[in-house]
């Protein structure tokens, strides 16, 4: 068995909807968002083969319901892959897809598979967090981890008290910017790249969700300063400068990067290295600082390597403590180049391959650039980071 | 009260995206009522102005649309039949007439008026899951009067639009599958269902930019088509329901007619034929067999017997089409007994026989067929029953050894075990007397071909009690039937009106009526098949021996009949007069003897109501839907009325349920 290099082959996802009975995809199954991507993806290459796709890897936060049967194989089978294909379910919260990523690299790099379909889902409408989650009342009776770690507006409350620099106004000046820079991303090419059109039935019949719902191209600093604080009295967190409770399906393809040659495919990047790392629960946003951290320490780059950054944004003060941590201004053209969560949404366990596939778009329009980081904050305390080689770059 | 059906408009790009929907789930069919078609005008009226380039209609999740409402035909007057048919021809001609390509996605359960409306779409995509596409009018004793006999010939041929419009329907209301619609050229894509509005729409969207070349449809067969399309509606309904032969008209009009000339002609047809007799009974019929028999009034609503083992005892022809129709639907233990041991071996290598056919038929794997047939075990003694907690008799047709059977049985079988006879026209109250425990005891009556006749007649005997009732009526449904309840009288309900009719017949021939004459009497009625065969198929030995059980209980109705005993004893049958009966004496017989019989069904209750002969008539005799069972074709003639004052229909009011 020969060791692999695994490389980023292409990545689509749903339009990204309000969660809820108003929501887009109310009266669609989470399997069904999830099968229209992988669908989409083999239509998109159809240089796979189907049958040689080694394991569809599958995450979501809640598996029950039309999140659970092992998802990655109920997907599998559901999307017309052939019985041979294998397929599991994993989760790590906010940063399943990204882990699902993980998990098919190391099988990859491994030799145990030579191309993988990982991606997320998460109907948030259908599943709201922490629904059916039986807390162990040690986490309380042993004060292992504060109460306000299991509510994430909280944490994010909790990280202006710890980083007390970091403004409302600075939180809310950054999701405008967000906002703003999603608008654009609409308007090129990005989304029409990365996001594929499905139909989903509604209250008014059937209707074509292709625009993500949470976009507010023409808000401005006054209106979402003006939004009320939800999780505390004077509180800084508001909706405005967060990212709401979404339904949102993606999914990728990872390949050896021998058999991607032995295709014919054109794979935008390499997975370079990845770092998982542990924090306070109720500081989980910091959770991406040590995992960057270890990430270059394990690939010997410094920062100043990294010339793309695909953070997820499900609270703008989490995003500014992560540019505190590494002296980035949060107005980098670098960092979110095309929005974040807090304009298109974030489906927990879905984002990873979202920030993935606009990383892969990103290098393509930037061949400048030889390194990106994608990472995420994960519920619980946790951050995750992966570094990218931009195979576009020339290097 | 249906939900009312919406059509829905939604913009996707510059097509419009229009949904049937009612707002419920797949299992509550999406019809087009009075309000729909209200509603489809004002969508019509909002893409007539509008600058889409192509509009998609489709269906609600797994469902298309069911067509007409036909809880709004029930003594519907021809001019409002003129009406409904003029709405749909206008709407739909209007939806023909728009300025941009339309397409009908066919994603689920499509029927009558929805292929109309799909008819009417400049092409159509069909989902591969679609499993039922008909146009069901003619098995109604209608025709698709919304343009379809004019526009499905145009679309394909006159070889197809008789197979879908006529010939189908007369095969049972046989339906069309998603890629048999494709293939026969009714749809224009067959698409995967995974994604089928997406993949329709990109459709939709290609044929705005191009448009479909279809074939002119052939028409040179024409002639001969028709002439043999005729002659087939000919054996199956012998002139008896004109609906076949108006949509056989109208699709030969289809040729040379204008659409419009074509909608008219339609109009002129339904306004005949949907007040009509024909289709009113098939109506009424259709309403007794989907909707009652499934939901029966009188389902018992005691919790059945947990069954977990099944013993047959008996082993000829009737107990193992029994006993293998137990095994495939319920997939449990069954133990087979007969005295004889070689005719258990028999049977058992019988049924293991049936499993084998139905694994080469691909319905099982081999593994599963294995099961099945390890399943199934045999014995001359009663081995094996002591665990059954169902167990049915189908041995012969004699008091004294069926008693026989429930005595030794009762020797054996727990205490809950319940116990079922097949008889056909025993007394069961008798057939239990002398039981320790009677009330265990209750009438599971099959019809013949077992596994195609769909009634089961549960018979409540003096003593049964509700569980065992529930228990015998659960395993009933579970077998898929159709059950009615019926209290223990002799022949129950259908062989009892068989038999008076047989009686009269037998009377025709052995008055020197040749066969062939009393034959086309009774097909003239409509009747499915000649007596003669019928008598052939049952045996005469059978029939001549329930008519002497029936005999013992209504000797004045019932008499014995010389000609039926002497073709049971294989004999030319005797001649006791010669005054033979015309074919018109015969009907006016036939009818008020089984009118006469099912009155009486009816007082003593033995059912509680006229819809339920109907239904055994319907499902256990294969009656005919234009004649709605038969009460109702009593009615519409008159004969109910002449001979008791009031019709069949009334009658629940007369008779109170117990």
């Amino acid at each position: 068995m020969q060791r692999q290099e695994v490389v980023f082959v292409d990545g689509v996802r749903t339009a990204f909807g309000r969660a809820g009975p108003q929501g887009l995809f109310w009266k669609t199954r989470a399997d069904d968002m999830a099968v229209k991507v992988v669908r989409e993806l083999l239509r998109r290459n159809p240089q796979i083969p189907p049958e040689r796709i080694g394991d569809v890897i599958y995450a979501a936060t809640a598996q029950v319901g039309d999140q659970g049967l092992t998802l990655g194989r109920d997907v599998a089978l559901l999307a017309g892959l052939p019985q041979t294909v294998p397929g599991f379910a994993i989760d790590r919260m906010c940063a399943g897809a990204l882990t699902a990523v993980t998990a098919g690299a190391g099988e990859i790099a491994y030799g145990s598979a030579d191309i993988v379909l990982a991606g997320g889902v998460e109907h948030m409408g259908h599943h709201p967090m922490g629904e059916d989650v039986d807390f162990n009342p040690r986490f309380v009776a042993e004060r292992l981890v504060d109460p306000s770690a299991v509510t994430m507006g909280a944490t994010a409350e909790n990280l202006h008290d710890r980083f007390p620099l970091i403004t409302k106004d600075d939180a809310d000046a950054f999701a405008v910017r967000s906002q703003q820079r999603a608008a654009a991303a609409w308007s090129n090419g990005v989304m029409r790249n990365t996001v594929v059109p499905m139909s989903v039935f509604t209250e008014g019949g059937w209707q074509v969700a292709e625009r993500d719902e949470f976009l507010r191209p023409d808000t401005t600093l006054e209106a979402v300063a003006s939004l009320r604080t939800p999780f505390r009295a004077g509180g800084r967190v508001t909706a405005g400068n967060s990212a709401g409770l979404t339904d949102g399906a993606t999914a990728c393809f990872l390949t050896a990067e021998e058999t991607a040659a032995e295709l014919g495919l054109e794979p935008k990047m390499r997975l370079f290295g990845f770092a998982f790392a542990g924090v306070e629960p109720e500081l989980m946003g910091i959770g991406p600082i040590p995992a960057t951290r270890r990430v270059l320490e394990q690939t010997g780059l410094t920062l100043d390597d990294v010339g793309l950054f695909e953070l997820n944004e499900p609270f703008a003060v989490q995003v500014l403590t992560w540019c505190d941590g590494f002296g980035i201004d949060p107005e980098d053209s670098r960092l979110n180049p095309y929005g974040g969560a807090i304009a298109c949404g974030h489906p927990l366990a879905a984002t990873g391959v979202r920030l993935m596939s606009q990383l892969a778009y990103g290098f393509g329009e930037r061949p400048d650039v030889r390194y990106g980081l994608t990472a995420l904050c994960v519920g619980m305390g946790m951050g995750a980071a992966l570094l990218w080689e931009n195979l576009g770059a020339g290097h | 009260m249906a939900p009312v059906t919406e059509f829905k408009l939604a913009r996707a790009g510059d097509v419009a995206l229009v949904t049937i929907d009612n707002g419920e789930d797949w299992t509550k069919p999406t019809f087009f009522g009075e309000q729909a078609l209200e509603s489809l005008d004002r969508l019509l009226a909002e893409l007539e102005g509008s600058d889409y380039s192509a509009a998609l209609i489709t269906g609600k999740p797994f469902f298309f649309a069911a067509g007409a409402d036909i809880t709004e035909f029930p003594d519907i007057t021809s001019e409002r039949a003129v009406e409904g048919a003029r709405a749909g021809h206008e709407l739909f001609g209007r939806l023909r007439g728009l300025p941009f390509p339309t397409v009908a996605a066919i994603n689920g359960a499509c029927l009558g008026g929805g292929v109309e409306l799909a008819l009417h779409c400049t092409a159509r995509t069909v989902s591969s899951a679609v499993r039922h596409f008909a146009f069901p009018e003619v098995f109604l004793g209608l025709f698709p009067a919304w343009g379809g006999t004019q526009l499905l010939p145009r679309l394909v041929g006159p070889e197809t639009a008789i197979k879908v419009i006529v010939s189908n329907p007369l095969r049972q209301n046989r339906m069309l599958t998603g890629p048999q619609v494709a293939e026969l050229g009714i749809a224009d894509r067959l698409l995967e269902p995974a994604e089928f509005v997406d993949e329709s729409l990109a459709f939709a969207r290609e044929l705005a930019a191009h448009p479909l070349e279809r074939p002119a449809p052939d028409w040179s067969e024409a002639e001969t088509l028709f002439r043999r399309a005729r002659t087939s509606v000919d054996d199956t309904v012998h002139g008896a329901a004109p609906a076949p032969y108006t949509a056989l008209d109208l699709i030969e009009g289809a040729q040379t007619w204008t659409v419009e000339e074509g909608y008219s002609r339609e109009r002129d047809a339904i306004g005949d034929l949907l007040p009509g007799p024909q289709a009113q009974a098939s109506i009424y019929a259709f309403g007794l067999v989907e909707q009652r028999a499934k939901k029966h009034p009188a389902r018992p609503t005691a919790a059945p017997a947990k069954v977990g083992k099944i013993g047959v005892v008996g082993a000829g022809l009737m107990a193992r089409q029994i006993a293998t129709l137990f095994l495939r639907r319920l997939e449990l233990p069954i133990v087979i007994r007969d005295v004889k041991q070689e005719i258990v071996d028999e049977a058992l290598a019988d049924i293991r026989a049936e499993i084998d056919r139905q694994v080469a038929k691909g319905r099982y794997d081999d593994g599963k067929g294995r099961f099945l047939a390890s399943l199934v075990s045999g014995t001359s003694d009663y081995d094996g029953f002591a665990d059954c907690d169902f167990v049915l008799e189908a041995v012969f047709e004699e008091l004294e050894i069926k008693k026989q059977v429930f005595a030794e049985l009762e020797q054996v079988v727990g205490d809950e075990c319940v116990l079922a006879t097949n008889t056909s026209a025993l007394s069961i109250t008798d057939m239990a007397a002398d039981l320790r425990r009677p009330e265990r005891v209750a009438g599971m009556h099959f019809f013949n071909p077992v596994a195609l006749m769909p009634l089961l007649e549960v018979v409540r005997a003096a003593e049964t009690k509700d569980i065992a009732l529930a228990t015998v009526w659960h395993v009933g449904e579970k077998l898929r039937k159709r059950p009615i309840l019926v209290n223990d009288a002799p022949g129950f309900v259908v062989n009892r009106v068989l038999t008076r009719m047989t009686r009269v017949i037998m009377d025709a021939v052995e008055h020197g009526t040749p066969v062939e004459e009393v034959d086309e009497a009774v097909m003239s009625l409509g009747m499915p098949m000649a007596p003669s065969v019928l008598l052939q198929m049952v045996g005469p030995r059978v029939a001549n021996h329930v008519l002497e059980r029936m005999h013992d209980a209504f000797p004045e109705r019932f008499p014995l009949s010389p000609a039926l005993a002497a073709l049971a004893d294989g004999s030319d049958p005797l001649l006791v007069e010669h005054a033979p009966r015309s074919r018109e004496q015969i009907v006016d017989e036939v009818l008020e003897a089984v009118a006469d019989e099912i009155h009486l069904l009816l007082e003593e209750r033995v059912v509680s109501e006229a819809a339920d002969v109907d239904t055994g008539l319907l499902l256990g005799a294969g009656w005919p839907f234009f004649l709605g069972g038969i009460t109702k074709h009593l009615d519409q003639t008159g004969v109910s009325e002449r001979l008791f004052g009031h019709t069949f229909a009334e009658m629940p009011q007369r008779v109170p349920a117990s």
